[in-house]
């Protein structure tokens, strides 16, 4: 399929519908048993950006069986031009209709992308319904964070695919290949791949209900499918596949760089954040094998800048060798490094001035709380000493621009805790201009962002409510009257989008069919402001039946049945009963490397927590 | 060494690409191509590449220029070799020479020509009558937008030469060669010029696609390759 010069040149940023890209994969198609449509529900510019999905596109076109191919969600200006052309959606390699692909796979990195996914099913020509497609039709898969509570999608995605891919997929892609020669059922496949530990067929589940509306039970059909579903992990992070060619875009996109992972998991716990429970247990790459990667992708692609990218970068054990080796390697081809999510309380100005010596780049905190007493209660082992301290080192080593961010609306937040925002933001403030003038940079710049405190699953505020919307806005108010110096500005998150995100992160499969209801309202784009459409989804609320306060603000008893209840991620509920517990007495649990909290994550092989 | 003036073709993969990125694309093919290029000085060091004229989104050519500054000792053959190794797909340097020319491309770039091919139920004669008479008229005044404004610019002292030079009998697809001026004195761009005769004398016309055929600079009075001995010479 050709798409016409007269639609490419009257949409906004052609280049992403195009490809041909430096490291495209290109394959004869004579020689391909499998295609593969790697599906990122939202547009270009972002599902470009996310590490997983060039790891994935790579690691699938190793196989010669198999063509995997990109998809992103196309712009709304060009998915009118398709819908009135008659054009469906295509992979960018080939310009093929996915509609006759094998496998159509979504990854789910954020909520508010799942209308997006209905959209992209349904220009492919492909059924929304999981029950509507029959033989002939691609299978839809997803993974992704956002799949340990696969419940709202379960009507939706045909199988889901639990923790880290770079293995289970390949057993995936074999099963087929011997299920495709077999001629039996499509049901067949997704039975034989239920053996599969990681792999996730929600149509051989089934939810009881109580009365009042939470769950009973969620188990399998029969007895030949697990009770339990669990997570996959890789071991050795130094011996899975990496690609040492990535796609080089035309066009910039969000996150337009080499992104090195040092290790996977994160030993701090913080209680409000899911990644941090989810990818447990940590689990490292070498020094020498990331400096070697550094040295291929620079080369193969001709990139300017590498970022280091982990959920706690200066975690890692061999930070100061890799980087300084690194910083040496790249000084020569003019190299950037950057260096995102340095931790407050290790903040290393040495680290940061080695990396200036290239480039000098902005300077983020997280402290989360306004307060101690809250950040204890967060578990964030921050301390406004710390933060001071560090913002102090960097005023004096010339940096201007500091960013603060924060959440409103955390378990036990009282008014109290929202001054102390503005205070520390008034402290900081105050720390530059006791920094001598001839030392620090000019014009200082604070930003003080929020978001809204969104309940997770697997986390140990699980169980918790969301502040309503009326509520998290008054906050958001309040702490906007409070900050009052010229120097610090206030940006917010919408809270009705962090509503919805509250609904769907703690969905149960009822709310599947909001998503379809929201969608033919013709939501989508969701967390694009311009396209949010917040009385559309109140009235697929309302069509439906659900009340969503039931989901977002509604606090969990300690012994509820959980939509996730039947996906295992290692770490265990009465770990994360604990946790929760010990929030409340606002008691800090210690990291990983200090002691082992036994949460779990261990039963992967211990000595993968000692690293 | 000093510098090397190249020309490359930017074909049908890569025209929708913006004149940025087309930069940013060039940059990290020399890296990759290993080519010893000279970096500015400061904070955020850029290689040092200047690019002759910009071309619109989706408009191809066969005629694009550059300069590079090399650091250390490169033979212009070697580097276009090395070079069309690491350049995708639609892009491809076809010549490269050691330059001493006075001003850089960009700055020294007077004219340009192009190939513009549009829809229409007009034949041979009648097209060739319209534009007979709009080259004949004394001024062409059309709105150019600018920035924050628009204003009335006469384009007509920019247009060098208008003809058709392809028409197939029963083909809606026919092709105007325009040679115009361009760089930073005076430049008109080709969509542009289609506006004008679109709006002024042939209101049936529509846009099929803009190819770039050459690109000129003015030596002695007269126009000349970038390539040209003379100008490389300095």
């Amino acid at each position: 399929m050709k798409i016409s010069d007269e639609i490419l040149i009257s949409v906004e940023k052609p280049s992403r519908y195009t490809g041909n890209e430096w490291n495209q994969v290109n394959k004869d198609l004579s020689g391909i048993n499998i295609r593969f449509a790697f599906c990122f529900p939202d547009v270009y510019e972002v599902g470009m950006s996310h590490l997983g999905m060039r790891i994935l596109y790579h690691l699938i076109n190793e196989r010669d069986d198999t063509y995997c191919e990109r998809v992103f969600a196309p712009w709304v200006d060009m998915e009118q031009r398709m819908r009135e052309n008659g054009i469906p959606l295509f992979a960018l390699e080939s310009k093929d209709s996915i509609k006759d692909f094998d496998f159509i796979g979504f990854t789910l990195q954020y909520e508010m992308s799942y209308t997006n996914i209905l959209n992209m099913l349904d220009l492919a020509g492909v059924p929304i319904r999981s029950s509507d497609r029959t033989a002939g039709h691609p299978f839809v898969c997803a993974g992704g964070p956002c799949a340990y509570n696969p419940e709202p999608l379960a009507d939706i995605i045909d199988f889901f695919v639990l923790g880290e891919g770079e293995e289970v997929i390949n057993e995936v892609l074999d099963e087929y290949m011997k299920w495709k020669s077999s001629g039996s059922s499509r049901e067949a496949f997704l039975d034989n791949i239920s053996r599969i530990e990681g792999v996730y067929v929600p149509r051989f589940y089934k939810t009881e209900y109580n009365q009042d509306g939470t769950i009973a039970a969620i188990k399998p059909k029969d007895d030949r499918y697990p009770g339990k579903i669990r997570k996959r992990i890789i071991k050795d992070l130094n011996k899975v596949f990496y690609p040492e060619k990535i796609i080089v875009p035309f066009t910039d996109i969000v996150h337009d760089r080499i992104m090195l992972e040092l290790f996977r998991g994160c030993i701090r716990g913080c209680r409000f954040c899911q990644a941090g429970f989810i990818y447990r247990p940590v689990r490292e790459k070498s020094a020498e094998r990331l400096r070697g990667l550094a040295e291929k992708l620079v080369e193969s692609t001709g990139y300017e800048e590498i970022s280091l990218t982990s959920l706690s970068t200066s975690d890692y054990t061999q930070l100061q060798e890799l980087t300084e080796s690194l910083i040496d390697d790249m000084r020569r081809k003019k190299v950037n490094l950057s260096l995102p999510s340095l931790r407050v309380d290790s903040f290393s100005l040495e680290l940061m001035e080695k990396a200036q010596e290239v480039r000098k780049s902005g300077l983020t905190f997280a402290p989360e709380a306004g307060t101690q007493r809250l950040r204890n209660v967060i578990n964030k082992g921050v301390t406004e000493e710390d933060l001071l301290n560090s913002v102090s080192i960097a005023f004096e080593g010339g940096w201007s621009g500091v960013k603060l961010y924060f959440m409103i609306g955390l378990p036990t937040e009282t008014y109290d805790d929202i001054d102390g925002i503005a205070d520390l933001g008034n402290k900081v403030v105050k720390a530059y201009m006791d920094t001598p003038k001839e030392k620090r940079g000019k014009g200082l710049r604070v930003t003080i962002s929020t978001s809204s405190f969104v309940p997770k699953p697997f986390t140990p505020f699980q169980w918790e409510a969301q502040d309503t919307i009326e509520v998290l806005r008054e906050k958001q108010k309040y702490l906007n009257s409070k900050i009052r110096s010229k120097y610090i500005t206030y940006n917010w998150h919408d809270p009705e989008l962090s509503f919805l995100e509250a609904v769907f992160a703690r969905g149960d499969r009822k709310t599947g069919e909001v998503l379809i209801k929201a969608w033919e309202k013709g939501c989508k784009f969701d967390s694009w402001g311009e396209h949010f459409k917040f009385k559309e989804w109140l009235d697929a609320f309302d069509e439906c039946g659900i009340d969503p306060a039931f989901y977002a603000n509604r606090k969990r008893a300690m012994d509820e049945v959980f939509p996730w209840e039947h996906i295992d991620i290692g770490v265990s509920r009465k770990f994360l009963e604990r946790e929760n517990k010990r929030a409340y007495k606002g008691e800090l649990t210690p990291n990983c490397r200090i002691n082992c909290s036994g949460c779990g994550a261990a039963a992967f092989g211990e000595s993968l927590c000692k690293t | 060494m000093g510098k090397i003036r190249f020309k490359f073709i930017r074909g049908e993969q890569v025209k929708y690409i913006s004149h940025l990125d087309m930069m940013k694309t060039f940059e990290r093919a020399i890296r990759r191509a290993n080519i010893p290029v000279k970096y500015s000085q400061g904070f955020n060091p850029h290689p040092q590449l200047v690019f002759g004229l910009p071309l619109s989104v989706g408009v191809t050519s066969e005629a694009e220029y550059a300069d590079i500054e090399i650091d250390g000792e490169l033979a212009p053959s070697v580097f276009l070799q090395q070079l069309n190794t690491q350049l995708p797909e639609g892009l491809k340097v076809t010549d490269a020479k050691e330059s001493r020319a006075k001003s850089n491309i960009m700055a020294s770039v007077a004219f340009a020509s192009y190939d513009i091919f549009i829809k229409t139920g007009l034949d041979a004669l009648e097209l060739q009558e319209k534009l007979d008479e709009f080259m004949k008229s004394e001024s062409v005044v059309v709105k150019k937008e600018s920035k924050s404004k628009v204003r009335d610019v006469d384009i007509k002292p920019m247009i060098h030469r208008l003809e058709l030079t392809n028409y197939e009998k029963g083909k809606s697809t026919v092709c105007i060669s325009a040679f115009l001026s361009a760089g930073s004195s005076a430049n008109l761009k080709p969509e542009l010029l289609f506006s004008a005769l679109k709006e002024k004398s042939m209101p049936d016309i529509r846009l099929a696609g803009i190819h770039r055929t050459g690109l000129f600079i003015s030596g002695k009075g007269k126009m000349v390759d970038p390539l040209d001995p003379d100008v490389l010479k300095g």
